[in-house]
């Protein structure tokens, strides 16, 4: 009987675990292996490079750009779209009726194409946009949104969060649903306002959904890809270049799959050493004041 | 029992038909007019050659047709043969056996006669003096002018020279402030291929055609490279170039002059038919340094593709292939199908004078005639290896730079050489 169990289970989860295997697991042995050499994938030589594609990636500029590119994306991403998705989901908890239509409805930009939106966004601020003739006519110019680093950045950023708040926002919405109203109503007898309320009761309690924001969104940073593909390129002069980029055109505009996958295992270690850094300092500050 | 005999010999003969059948797999570059073509010429091919199969479908384009074909390479399923093969990435495959010399088979002078293309296919030799990729068509880039807004502005023929290019400008914003001369949003991006049609086209017409590298060696024309680079940045003081993004410039009448392939006219006609050539658009070579002899022919860039062999092939399917494209390439009538249906002329010697051609472009796609008067001094693309990193770089250490006054036209043209010297040891 047990036996059976067993085996129901191990079925039961044989289709994720095989496309574990097949999309995951394979690749990232690949990878690995492909680390030490030199080699475009189809040659029949692959030259052993031992660890100098390592060497080449910790010292090229365009590595170190998409490093330092990242902490500013990241800057930038995090904590607006924390404040962003929680003001939404406070916003949709708060509405008399058709909570459900407009939590959907914010959900909807996550599930969009990231090439549509950065077309549309390409167009929204084109030279000749709407946008851009009323600035010229209020303020006499309009910035060049995709052509100034500044500004490139943070049109990047933007999209980011837009296209990631109302999924965050339905992580905070099910941590505030998960609030007891009894404690916002005996804080309420204690004389607390709301906004004493929302400071000692809400963000508190919404500790586990704003770990798991904060995680996902530094995750995400560190996987931009699309936005800048579409709108920049990675410029201009490497402002909005990722690793992601990096990656790309490494493998696929330069065939150099060896040098591609160094870069990639790169990446994954900034990431697991950046996710470990960041939980590590939320949990000790979250520690500190008793949440959990 | 005698239907039944019927029956088994009749699968028996249907089976020795498959058995005796070639396989062939052809990928047409991800263009509909292109794969259009191929499907015409496969099924021709076919109703003749019953013991053909070629099947035609476009190259994957994951991301892009180059790394679509590396995978299928890769994952062991490359096709026979394919188009959409410029030089650089074919020196990419042949450093990576991935293809095979089409001048290894018997019939290869034959077809060079054939289909006329002594001078063409010269520039198509590898350095180990084999022949890899079939041309099959050369774009010469040309550069289209409003003519209808010129001849506001007094103007009866676009301008030749820099200095004619820059008093149009003064003139154009001077009626018209909120046009511009030419919009190239491309021109801040570092995209590699994206200097095919801005700088390369400058660069070439500046430098009589002179090669930018040859071999491992930069052979450029340091002082034609500088002053174009000067042109640019000129242009952009001057707020006639504009490289923000734009909805539409030249279509609709914003900017008067553009960089333009005869790839625009098919949507042109569907989308803009009030762009018609000699009446709202002209077109004309590159404009060239004010010093650049009068009467010498002015190069440009050529967008020139074509047909590989893929070493994948078993021998019986490389001969298949060899015999189906021996036979498209041999026909004239065959080259003229492939401009009536993609709009790009066909790379041969004789497009410009061959009346084949010259008639239906004279009578249906007059504006095809300068592309035609061109291709013999139009150049390829560069056939190093590290193409994609050599021309990043152009855009990146040189032409950004430059644009935006970090650097002056001569530090940005060095910037770039000494960035690539190690890249073509």
């Amino acid at each position: 009987m047990k036996r059976h169990k067993e085996l129901g289970g191990w079925l039961l989860a044989s289709p994720y675990l095989l496309s574990a295997i097949v999309f995951f697991l394979i690749p990232l042995g690949w990878s690995l292996s492909l680390v030490f050499f030199d080699w475009n994938v189809i040659s029949p030589v692959r030259t052993y490079v031992g660890l100098d594609n390592f060497r080449e990636g910790l010292s090229s500029p365009r590595v170190y750009n998409a490093f330092i590119n990242t902490y500013k994306f990241l800057a930038i991403i995090v904590p607006s779209a924390l404040v962003f998705s929680l003001c939404l989901a406070l916003i949709v908890q708060h509405l008399p009726r058709l909570k459900q239509f407009y939590a959907v409805g914010f959900f909807l930009p996550y599930l969009a194409s990231g090439v549509a939106i950065g077309l549309v966004v390409r167009g929204l601020l084109s030279y000749d946009s709407p946008l851009n003739e009323f600035l010229r006519q209020v303020l006499g110019s309009s910035p060049r949104w995709l052509r100034d680093p500044v500004w490139a950045t943070l049109v990047i950023s933007f999209m980011i969060v837009w296209k990631l708040s109302g999924y965050y926002s339905l992580i905070f919405l099910a941590g505030l649903q998960g609030i007891p109203r009894e404690l916002y109503e005996a804080a309420a007898l204690d004389g607390a306002g709301p906004f004493t309320q929302f400071r000692k009761i809400t963000l508190p309690l919404l500790y586990p959904a704003f770990y798991t924001v904060l995680v996902l969104a530094v995750g995400i940073c560190f996987a931009i890809f699309t936005e800048p593909y579409v709108l920049t390129g990675g410029g201009p002069r490497f402002a909005t270049h990722t690793w992601q980029l990096e990656i790309y055109y490494q493998a696929f505009e330069r065939f150099r799959a060896g040098y591609g996958a160094t870069v990639a295992v790169l990446n994954a270690v900034a990431t697991f050493v950046s996710i470990l850094l960041i939980r590590r300092a939320v949990e000790s500050w979250g520690a500190k004041r008793g949440f959990r | 029992m005698r239907g039944l005999r019927v029956v088994f010999v009749g699968l028996l003969a249907l089976g020795l038909v498959a058995v005796a059948q070639v396989e062939i797999t052809f990928w047409s570059a991800p263009n509909p007019s292109q794969e259009v073509f191929w499907r015409q010429m496969a099924e021709a091919y076919m109703a003749t050659n019953p013991g053909v199969k070629i099947t035609v479908s476009p190259i994957p384009e994951t991301p892009t047709s180059e790394a679509g074909i590396l995978a299928a390479i890769a994952g062991g399923v490359a096709p026979t043969a394919s188009e959409n093969i410029f030089v650089g990435f074919g020196s990419e495959l042949v450093k990576s056996e991935a293809i095979v010399p089409w001048n290894a088979f018997p019939e290869w002078e034959e077809l060079v006669k054939a289909r006329n293309i002594s001078s063409a296919i010269k520039a198509w030799e590898f350095p180990d003096g084999n022949y890899y990729i079939i041309p099959m068509y050369v774009n010469a880039m040309l550069v289209a002018w409003r003519i209808d807004i010129l001849r506001e502005l007094g103007y009866e023929r676009p301008p030749r020279t820099y200095s004619e290019v820059l008093a149009l400008g003064e003139h154009l914003k001077a009626k018209y402030p909120d046009k511009f001369l030419w919009l190239r949003s491309e021109l801040e991006v570092p995209t590699w291929w994206q200097r095919w049609f801005d700088f390369f086209v400058f660069y070439y017409a500046a430098s009589k055609g002179q090669p930018l590298i040859t071999g491992n060696s930069i052979t450029a024309d340091d002082k034609a490279a500088v002053e174009v680079l000067r042109f640019f940045k000129t242009l952009r003081d001057k707020k006639l170039l504009i490289t923000e993004p734009l909805a539409q410039g030249f279509e609709v009448g914003k900017t008067v002059m553009t960089v333009l392939g005869p790839w625009s006219f098919p949507w042109w006609k569907e989308n803009y038919p009030e762009l018609v050539y000699g009446k709202t658009f002209v077109l004309s070579p590159p404009p060239v340094p004010d010093w650049y002899p009068p009467t010498e022919p002015i190069y440009t860039f050529a967008d020139a593709k074509g047909v590989v062999l893929y070493a994948q092939a078993t021998p019986e399917q490389r001969k298949a292939m060899w015999d189906f494209i021996h036979w498209v390439l041999s026909d004239s009538e065959h080259d003229l199908a492939w401009v009536k249906i993609t709009g790009m002329l066909p790379a041969r010697d004789d497009v410009g004078t061959n009346p084949l051609f010259t008639a239906y472009i004279e009578e249906k796609e007059p504006a095809l005639l300068p592309y035609a008067e061109s291709i013999a001094f139009a150049v390829p693309p560069i056939a190093h290896v590290q193409f994609v990193e050599i021309q990043e770089r152009m855009g990146l250490e040189c032409i950004y730079p430059v644009l935006t006054g970090d650097l002056t036209p001569e530090e940005g043209w060095e910037a770039w050489k000494a960035g690539i010297k190690d890249l073509l040891k």
